[in-house]
């Protein structure tokens, strides 16, 4: 078989670059030095952590328009107890440039005072990911009401948003700065990269270097002044790769407004006592919470699916016109059962 | 967790908003599934020692008019997360403890309606209902199906509920009882429980079988005094209701224990014939002495050159009879209480009052044992067989206790006569009461006629497979139980009573106790609040 070379070169390459054999490269190319690496002292605080989290699955999708049910929320924490769950949003969104915009604009302008959203019509695909974050976001607005000065609130995501949002976060950022509340986002995924000659997963790598440095520690670095694009400028903001426990291999990318740069160490601290469970080990589990809660199972998209189906039924479509609107050709090429 | 449209306060764009809370609920101590036939239900992870949930426990389960009991089979950790997240290394800091628990596996016992009646559950309960551990109101029916005979408390796990004695039907002793326990699990404090409460039943009038146990070990008779083991005799207030012989002189002696004395006319050539294995020559000569010799003479004839002659006459060769005799002659010596008198008129009369009847062979061979318990066992059954004709309704039923009992009750055995009762006793209104360790060793077709079972504790697995294969309640599911009782517990299943009952046999000491301070008249069986356990 011809890839099985190719594989073999892919692998050659992977390891060559991919894997570290040392830290002096990724020191020098990305301007990270090892007293960069903060330890982080796990400190136990009264106030609630709120975690907040979307999601989103397709139930039908006619090239043109798609429609898709979204959940937006947020979970509660008070040190290691679960509080409560709150949803904000869950409902059927059609992605529909000509349709949705007063959808958009109505929640912009009600929750930000913002006016107006340009949607283009490339922008059908990412139509139904802007509007969950747009819920997110509301949902994060909805957390500043409750929460008090020294509470944390967690986004699950990055705050280096699309454009067309940005406008909402930095409402965002003023109030939470106004009430004395901490906001951080973090990543479980990043396309932070570093590298010269080859695009390296600058997070992985950041990871083995902090944990080869503070072994068994906590730590954060920031990436003031680094020589990684993390959309610094403009967004109002800074990032960091934090490991939240030392027990854990895993790193996150972890997004700040400006004006926590000077305690970002406390509250750091103070989410690293919370980020131990056995449930899921090396991330707040505030946001662990909030991931199980507010997520749409496949078994729940289905069920709206078929909902949806009877209702056009009731309607008086057919099968095959349902067939024809609802079916993605992937389906018949690989044999699914379903519509 | 439970859910709840939220009363908002205004808030900025409230009208696009329609905020669902999920607070924390009483997600443990629910049934969560699964049929009629196994209910699952969730308990919290951590428990103090004192609200931990054990195998065998039973928890009630109030839905509507119903309640449901069902008893625990397993516990099983489990949790609202897919696949094996929990076996990698991440210690044990869970922080969701309504998403984590354990699930416990229960079988359903059936249900209780309004009116305090027990059925068996044809259906199950409503998904979410609220599962309590049962206590003593739940359990109070059972109070109503009790037999007569106390021999300890019911046990919720470990717990006592001592508002609720477990006593046992006379009614049902003919249909014979086996006491199952592997050693030092409590077989002996059983049978010295049970025998008090039939004293005492006695002294009362009250009595309706008599109980005939024959003791190798000396140990029912006195106790052992050097342990502080009490023994019958030591129950004075109901003294009347025990009649003692004994083959020991010393003990003998005593007043209110006779010495025991079997007349050589109450043996027959098939008592000595289970003593032996023999040839098909000399089986032969032994079916025979009952056609040449005289059967009331027999013994003194055979061993008369006059009657060796008769035998040879007869065609069977002088080495065969001298085996016989020779045979014959080593029991007579060894057997000392084979004399012109006999105690056995007596002991059947005192069995027919209904009395208990304790036969005292300390220090006997197992062989003699056995010869000594064929006698009186087959005096017995054909005395009850000839009252059964004459219509002698006034005399109570029998139970025979068989220590050791796969002895003669085992597949194979040439013991037939004790088969025989098993199998045709209960015509007669006479039972056995086979104890024994190895219950695997019994004959599985016998077995299958025992209706009372008192399991105390077996380690074997073929034991238990035995005894769930013959028994008349399903004991299959409380193997894991059955495995872990612990000296003293037991699972009682027996007619009348619905299903399988975990019991705490009382230790005979502490009974002793109260039935010597008990007002006489007074009901055991509703009494309650007594502590079987010295503390």
């Amino acid at each position: 078989m011809e890839y099985e070379s190719r594989l073999s070169l892919v692998a050659e390459m992977i390891r060559d670059h991919i894997s570290l054999d040392g830290i002096d490269r990724y020191l020098a190319e990305t301007g990270v030095q090892e007293s960069d690496f903060v330890l982080v002292e796990p400190c136990e605080f009264a106030g609630e952590i709120f975690a907040v989290d979307g999601s989103n699955v397709s139930i039908c999708n006619w090239s043109t328009a798609n429609v898709n049910l979204i959940r937006a929320g947020y979970a509660v924490y008070r040190g290691r107890v679960w509080r409560r769950t709150v949803i904000t949003f869950d409902d059927v969104f059609v992605a529909d440039t000509k349709l949705c915009r007063n959808m958009f604009d109505l929640y912009l302008e009600q929750f930000f005072g913002l006016k107006g959203v340009d949607l283009k019509e490339s922008d059908l695909d990412r139509l139904s990911s802007y509007y969950r974050e747009l819920q997110e976001y509301v949902a994060i607005n909805e957390t500043l009401g409750e929460a008090h000065a020294g509470d944390i609130i967690l986004y699950d995501g990055s705050f280096d948003v699309f454009e067309l949002l940005r406008g909402a976060l930095a409402v965002i950022f003023a109030r939470a700065r106004e009430l004395g509340i901490a906001l951080l986002a973090v990543a479980k995924s990043s396309t932070l990269f570093w590298g010269e000659e080859i695009t390296l997963p600058f997070v992985q790598h950041t990871s083995t270097i902090g944990s080869g440095l503070l072994p068994g520690a906590a730590w954060y670095l920031s990436l003031k002044d680094k020589k990684v694009d993390a959309g610094q400028g403009r967004w109002n903001g800074q990032t960091y790769i934090v490991r939240f426990c030392g027990e854990s291999e895993h790193a996150f990318r972890v997004d700040a407004p400006t004006y926590l740069q000077g305690e970002m160490g406390s509250i750091l601290g103070k989410l690293a006592a919370y980020s131990c469970s056995s449930e899921c080990l090396g991330y707040p589990h505030a946001l662990f919470r909030a991931h199980r809660d507010i997520r749409i199972t496949e078994q729940e998209g289905a069920a709206v699916r078929n909902k949806l189906r009877g209702e056009l039924l009731e309607r008086g479509m057919t099968h095959l016109e349902i067939r024809m609107l609802m079916q993605d050709f992937h389906d018949i090429l690989e044999m699914r059962s379903g519509f | 967790m439970a859910t709840t449209q939220e009363e908002n306060q205004p808030r900025m764009g409230e009208n696009l908003l329609n905020r669902r809370v999920i607070v924390k609920g009483d997600t443990t101590y629910k049934i969560v599934s699964k049929s009629v036939t196994e209910y699952h239900f969730t308990v919290p992870f951590v428990l103090p020692d004192e609200e931990r949930v054990e195998v065998g426990q039973i928890f009630s389960i109030k839905d509507q008019g119903l309640t449901f009991l069902a008893r625990v089979l397993n516990i099983e950790h489990s949790s609202n997360y897919d696949g094996h997240w929990d076996t990698t290394m991440n210690g044990t800091q869970f922080f969701d403890s309504d998403q984590i628990f354990n699930r416990v596996i229960a079988e359903p016992l059936g249900c209780i309606n309004k009116r305090l009646e027990f059925k068996k559950s044809r259906t199950l309960p409503t998904k979410f209902a609220t599962v309590v551990r049962a206590e003593k109101e739940e359990f109070k029916f059972l109070s109503q199906v009790m037999g007569d005979i106390e021999v300890g408390y019911l046990r919720n796990g470990s717990r006592l509920v001592e508002e609720i004695p477990v006593a046992l039907h006379s009614e049902a002793m003919d249909h014979h009882m086996g006491v199952f326990a592997t050693t030092g699990m409590g077989k002996s404090n059983f049978m010295k429980v049970f025998a008090a409460s039939c004293m005492r039943l006695f002294a009362r009038g009250e009595s309706k079988f008599g109980l005939l146990i024959v003791d190798p070990h000396g140990e029912y008779l006195k106790g052992k005094s050097k342990d502080l083991v009490k023994g019958l005799t030591h129950l004075k207030r109901y003294r009347e209701g025990l009649a003692c012989y004994s083959t020991n002189r010393q003990n003998a002696s005593d007043p209110g224990v006779e010495e025991l004395a079997i007349s050589e006319s109450e043996i027959l050539p098939e008592d000595i014939a289970l003593l032996y294995d023999w040839s098909p020559p000399q089986r032969d000569a032994l079916e025979a002495i009952s056609r040449i010799l005289d059967p009331a003479n027999w013994l003194e004839e055979i061993q008369s050159p006059e009657g060796m002659a008769r035998m040879m006459q007869e065609g069977f060769k002088d080495s065969t009879v001298m085996v016989l005799v020779r045979r014959i002659k080593n029991e007579l010596g060894r057997n000392q209480y084979i004399r012109k008198r006999s105690s056995l008129a007596n002991i059947l009369a005192n069995l027919q009052k209904g009395k208990v009847v304790l036969v005292d062979i300390p220090r006997m061979s197992d062989r003699s044992e056995l010869f000594l318990l064929s006698v009186i066992s087959r005096y017995i059954l054909d005395e009850y067989k000839k009252d059964e004709k004459e219509g002698q309704e006034s005399r109570k039923n029998c139970l025979i206790t068989i220590e050791e009992a796969q002895r003669v009750l085992g597949a194979g055995s040439n013991t037939a006569r004790f088969e025989s009762i098993a199998r045709e006793g209960r015509k007669f209104g006479v039972g056995l009461c086979a104890v024994t360790q190895q219950p695997k060793l019994i004959d599985k077709q016998l077995l299958s006629q025992f209706n009372t079972l008192v399991v105390m504790g077996l380690g074997d697995r073929n034991d238990r497979m035995q005894l769930e294969e013959s028994a008349k309640q399903d004991l299959s599911s409380m193997d894991i139980e059955i495995q872990t009782l612990e000296k003293g517990e037991a699972v009682v299943s027996t007619l009348n009573i619905p299903f399988p009952v975990p019991a705490r046999i009382h230790r005979y000491e502490d009974y002793l106790r109260r039935l010597e301070t008990e007002d006489k008249q007074e009901s055991l069986i509703t009494r309650g609040g007594f502590k079987p356990f010295l503390d």
